[in-house]
């Protein structure tokens, strides 16, 4: 590594004897240019030196070779390669020698001579003194751990900056979130760790004979002052930077086809690409500066191993910077910024070394690379969609490609080549360009072409062809090309070219796909053309066409953040949840890439179209969208998902859960507010009315949500009045409150009460449904729909299930309600009367027939729900309606295996004797 | 002489220019005898560390090469910012590579002020009659922004040693002139005055970074 030791040469005993012993000789030196070499101080133990020691460091360049060649003034003759100064001596194996470092002196008349200080004497003879100096650069947390060990001579230093650490965590539970608070704090225990290794008297006096160990002892306390802090304050730095990140996030997930090619980078280069890759994304698995600024060397290195075979291209900053782009946007780290921070804000012990040394240089690097990316110069590959273009055919290829296939078939004709108009791309491009009349006529001129060829063809059959009688009947529409003939009738070579050609023509349609099964509809949703999306859906086009990765056109206005295209295409009726060919929903590509306009657009429009979209679908990775959110720091997207009843516990394929991927504070926070406590659905209740106020006001997110809520006839502030009406009702159930709920609902509280305790004889039974009964029952009906329900999809049931008031219970399923609703998380009353072990409502609500075996947006049935939680008599009186025991939820667990892992042991009892039982039932 | 040893300056110098003009070639010819090292590292070409020591005062010089693609321009502040000096690269034969010096030029000198020293090089002198960026013209320019002028030429190796030597020089004068000195502080950490006189160099105010 350069600049590793550092000695100043002028205060070397060898060197200043050198030069005030024999000055005559020094200055004969400096006039030939030969060089002197200085063993480093501390190599030799003597400070007596004689003529022949001197003579022995002196290096005269030979006349053939004055690069690597070398005599000393004792005659003896030297080479150099690679740092190492190779002395042969006449008996034993060559003497060696590190050369340390080179320094260029210049005299007052600005002679130039130079000094290499080299690691041990150039005679074999000479003393050798102590050689235990730590020349070595520490390349590690355990270079470190042992450069304090074995200076220290125990590991009482260790120990000591261990405690001090220990103190500093207890002093501060919680570290500031504030970079600037933190980064003070954080320099002062380094302060305080330097002061207790140098309160080792070892150390200190080692640290005083050469400021190269200092230096390393500093590099060393800090490094383990990092391995001990890292995982404490990380958290907070990913945390204050996760604007930043989630933006470069966003940014990198919407180039992440870049290709090599968009970025100009060097053709000799490609070949080192992956290594480099591979070292790179290790950077996160170190935790110390140090080594953080060692990874990214490496992997510059490793870019560089390229040139070794062909050295005749040297790497220049302008070919390196596209290259270390290209492996940011490829590593797939989510937190670049946060890495970038730690290592230039918690690197203590370089600063004062000037800005200029080389891991300054490093990190410098990486922020321009990230500033790079951030700016948007960028802005994904120049031409986002050339991927599907392999090789752009310029116009003439392909005129000649077709008159080649042209005069395939008229090997004899003059033909008029078929002109660009006719092909695909240029459709492509007139939709890129937003023509959207040149588009919609030509389409439809090709439309009804097709459609005469078409019946031309049924014609056809009909009157078996002979040539004679080729048209009999007298097509209208056909008109243009019966005019171009000699005569309707015409048999003429002429005439039958033209007819055959007419039929050969290969327009491009609606339904036309390129080499990548693209069709115009997934061209203008890939570039958010939204006029030219609605004349395609009118004029037939295919809504749920796939391409070659089984994306369909509302996958890529998903992906690439295109609302309007995206609303069209759903309001036409495309599939919501397609998967593509790693099971990626459109939901899941929006969050990838970080486009909540489009996941906003997404689950309102489920919402309000009334359709199913699956919040906790898992890709092929078994990641569900909130993974993706939380993994790239999307806050406003996590919260998104979180309100409409995404699970932050489901685990995906690596058994990491939403929370595992989550990098900093903010989102787990986020993710944490999501437990099942329905207070605090009533408080996000509360909150969402308070929004929809502000994007009255707010001019920008109006024009969205009037967007959105377009489908939905009602105008905002009446749905404002609902809600509120909403939740006043749901507060009164929550309150036990149920007259007044009644009261709410229109619904008479006291007839009902006069009904069940005084005709209670006269029905047949409470719940009869024979005409004489239900005379007396309906008096006490409302035409109110209980069936309404809050914007987390609650209804009045769910309600008075959650709070166990089972007389409302009766009341409502009365009075028609659905006993089967779900809410935003797929919960049916049942579950929330398993979940807070509400036995009574559970046994009605089973009796009136709910079904036991519901399952919500996560798989869980109630019975999961009651295991999870240990309710044990919600699971008793569950088990006595024969569940199925065998339903496993999204994350493949059965009840018994949910009460396994939580260790509820009595519910596990329970379950496994109800197995015994029915297992000797049967 | 000890007395002289106040420790070693860093300096930190920027090379600038525009693509080609021969940033990279300047930087591997400064360094090209170094112990004919076959194995220059990727860094080496972008990054460098020399030592000097002009009349007993000692030099680190970090020079970092940038990228010239305009693409990259943006990213200019990045790299300049602490930089004590400058070396600003175009090519004679290339008028545009001049205008772009006196674009950076103008850059730096409303971003760093006075506090950098400029050093412009009119590289590839080996082609002297494809000139078109007029002798006369750019060392008036050079006059006028206070920058020494340097004909250099990487191929002929050609004022390349004298343009960091003299850029070096500037960069000891003026540290000399403006005391900006980062004062050490003198650390609590050694109670004996004799190790902190010698290692104080390389101790400051962690804010100072």
């Amino acid at each position: 590594m350069e600049g590793g030791y550092d000695e100043i040469i002028s205060d070397n005993p060898f060197f200043v004897a050198f030069k005030t012993e024999y000055l005559e000789l020094f200055q004969h030196c400096i006039t030939e240019s030969w060089v002197v070499c200085v063993p480093r101080v501390g190599s030799l133990n003597t400070r007596v030196f004689t003529i022949e020691d001197y003579c022995a460091h002196v290096l005269v360049p030979s006349d053939e070779l004055p690069e690597t060649h070398y005599t000393t003034l004792t005659e003896k003759q030297v080479t150099i390669a690679n740092k190492v100064i190779t002395l042969d001596i006449t008996k034993g194996l060559p003497l060696q020698s590190h050369i340390l470092f080179e320094e260029t002196f210049y005299t007052e008349d600005f002679i130039k001579y130079k000094v290499w200080c080299i690691e041990a004497p150039l005679e074999p003879t000479s003393n050798v003194g102590d050689n235990d100096v730590t020349k070595e650069n520490l390349c590690s947390i355990n270079d470190c751990i042992d450069l304090l060990w074995t200076q220290a001579a125990g590991r009482q230093v260790l120990d000591q900056i261990d405690l001090t650490v220990q103190i500093f965590i207890k002093k501060h539970p919680t570290l500031p979130v504030a970079i600037g608070n933190l980064k003070d704090a954080v320099s002062e225990l380094y302060t305080l760790c330097l002061q207790v290794a140098l309160q080792n008297k070892r150390l200190r006096d080692k640290s005083k004979t050469s400021k190269h160990i200092l230096e390393n002892i500093k590099l060393a306390v800090e490094c383990y002052m990092q391995q001990l802090l890292f995982d404490y304050i990380f958290k907070p730095i990913c945390t204050s930077c996760s604007y930043e990140d989630s933006h470069l996030n966003k940014k990198i997930r919407n180039m992440c086809d870049i290709q090599l090619r968009d970025l100009d980078i060097k053709k000799e280069l490609y070949h080192a690409v992956p290594k480099a890759k591979q070292i790179l994304s290790k950077i996160d698995s170190y935790n110390t500066v140090l080594e953080k600024v060692l990874c990214l060397k490496q992997a510059l290195n490793a870019i560089n191993k390229s040139d070794c075979s062909t050295d005749a291209t040297l790497l220049t900053a302008d070919d390196l910077l596209p290259v270390f782009v290209f492996l940011l946007i490829k590593s797939g780290l989510p937190n670049w910024y946060s890495q970038l921070t730690y290592m230039k804000d918690f690197r203590f012990s370089g600063i004062g070394k000037g800005d200029g040394d080389e891991s300054i240089f490093l990190i410098t690097t990486l922020e321009a690379v990230i500033e790079h990316i951030q700016s948007g110069a960028l802005a994904g590959p120049p031409d986002p969609e050339s991927y599907y273009y392999e090789s752009n055919p310029s116009e003439d290829s392909m005129s000649s490609c077709y008159q080649r296939r042209s005069s395939m078939t008229e090997s004899t004709s003059t033909c008029e080549t078929t002109s660009r108009e006719e092909t695909l791309e240029y459709v492509f491009d007139l939709i890129k360009a937003n023509h959207t009349e040149q588009v919609q006529s030509l389409l439809e001129r090709n439309r009804i072409h097709l459609n005469n060829m078409h019946d031309n063809e049924k014609s056809a059959f009909k009157l078996p062809l002979s040539e004679n009688d080729v048209d009999d009947d007298d097509d209208d529409s056909d008109v243009e090309i019966f005019q171009k003939l000699c005569h309707p009738l015409c048999n003429c070579k002429k005439c039958c070219q033209k007819l055959s050609k007419n039929l050969l023509k290969t327009s491009p349609t609606i339904y036309s796909r390129d080499s990548h099964g693209l069709t115009p509809l997934h061209v203008a949703s890939i570039h958010g053309k939204a006029a030219i999306v609605d004349i395609l859906i009118d004029m037939g086009a295919e809504l749920n066409a796939t391409d070659l990765n089984e994306c369909s056109p509302l996958h890529y206005s998903a992906s690439r953040g295109h609302q309007n295209a995206l609303l069209l295409l759903l309001h036409s009726g495309a599939d919501i949840n397609k998967a593509n060919i790693d099971k990626n929903s459109p939901l899941h590509v929006a969050v990838n890439n970080g486009h909540l306009n489009c996941v906003k657009a997404l689950i309102y429009f489920a919402e309000h179209g009334r359709k199913q979209i699956n919040i906790n679908c898992c890709n092929v990775n078994g990641n569900t969208p909130l993974h993706l959110a939380a993994k790239w720091g999307y806050e406003g997207i996590a919260k998104l998902l979180i309100e409409n009843g995404a699970e932050p516990s489901l685990q995906n394929r690596n058994g990491k859960s939403a929370f595992d991927l989550a990098h900093n504070l903010k989102i787990l926070q986020l993710l944490k507010s999501s437990t099942p406590n329905l207070y605090e659905y009533i408080h996000i209740t509360s909150l969402d009315i308070k929004k929809l106020n502000l994007k009255n006001i707010n001019p920008f997110t109006k024009l969205q949500s009037l967007k959105i809520k377009s489908n939905d006839r009602n105008n905002a502030s009446k749905t404002v009045e609902n809600l509120k009406r909403i939740e006043r009702i749901l507060q009164a159930i929550s309150y036990g409150d149920i007259k007044l709920a009644c009261f709410y609902m229109n619904i008479n509280y006291e007839n009902y009460i006069n009904i069940t305790s005084e005709f209670k004889e006269s029905l047949c039974h409470p719940l009869c449904e024979c005409p004489n009964c239900k005379g007396i029952i309906q008096s006490t009906l409302s035409d109110f729909d209980v069936n309404f329900c809050d914007s987390n999809g609650y209804t009045p049931l769910h309600f008075a299930a959650r709070y166990g008031l089972d007389e409302l219970c009766k009341i409502l399923i009365l009075n028609r309600a659905n006993i089967n609703i779900k809410n935003k998380k797929g919960q049916t009353p049942l579950h929330l009367a398993a979940l807070h072990n509400k036995t009574v409502a559970l046994h009605y609500l089973l009796d009136n027939g709910a079904n036991i075996n519901a399952f919500d947006l996560s798989g869980n049935t109630p019975l999961h729900d009651a295991c999870a939680i240990g309710n044990i008599g919600a699971t008793k009186t569950l088990l006595s309606f024969q569940p199925d025991l065998t339903m496993t939820n999204a994350s493949e667990k059965t009840p018994l295996d949910v009460a396994k892992q939580k260790v509820h042991l009595t519910i596990i009892d329970l379950i496994e004797k109800y197995l015994n039982k029915t297992s000797i039932y049967k | 002489m000890s007395s002289k040893i106040s420790g070693t300056n860093n300096f930190k110098v920027v090379l600038l220019g525009e693509g080609c003009v021969g940033k990279t070639s300047i930087l591997l010819r400064y360094i090209e005898d170094k112990f004919n090292d076959k194995h220059l590292s990727t860094l080496q070409a972008t990054f460098l560390n020399k030592k000097l020591n002009i009349n007993n005062k000692r030099i680190n010089l970090s020079i970092w090469d940038t990228a010239g693609q305009e693409r990259f321009h943006a990213l200019g502040p990045i790299y300049y910012r602490h930089s004590h000096g400058a070396v600003l690269v175009y090519d004679i034969t290339d008028d545009h590579s001049f205008a772009k010096v006196q674009n950076w030029v103008k850059e730096l000198k409303k971003m760093l002020g006075a506090d950098i020293v400029l050093v412009i090089a009119g590289n590839k002198i080996d082609l002297e009659h494809e000139r078109t960026v007029s002798l006369e013209e750019a060392e008036r320019y050079a006059e006028l922004v206070g920058a020494k002028h340097f004909h250099t030429s990487a191929k002929l190796n050609r004022g390349v040693e004298e343009l960091f030597l003299e850029l070096s020089r500037a960069m000891l004068d003026r540290s000399e002139r403006t005391p900006t000195a980062p004062v050490p502080r003198a650390l609590a950490l050694a109670e004996d005055d004799e190790a902190a006189s010698t290692s104080t160099c390389c101790w400051t105010t962690p804010s100072n970074g």
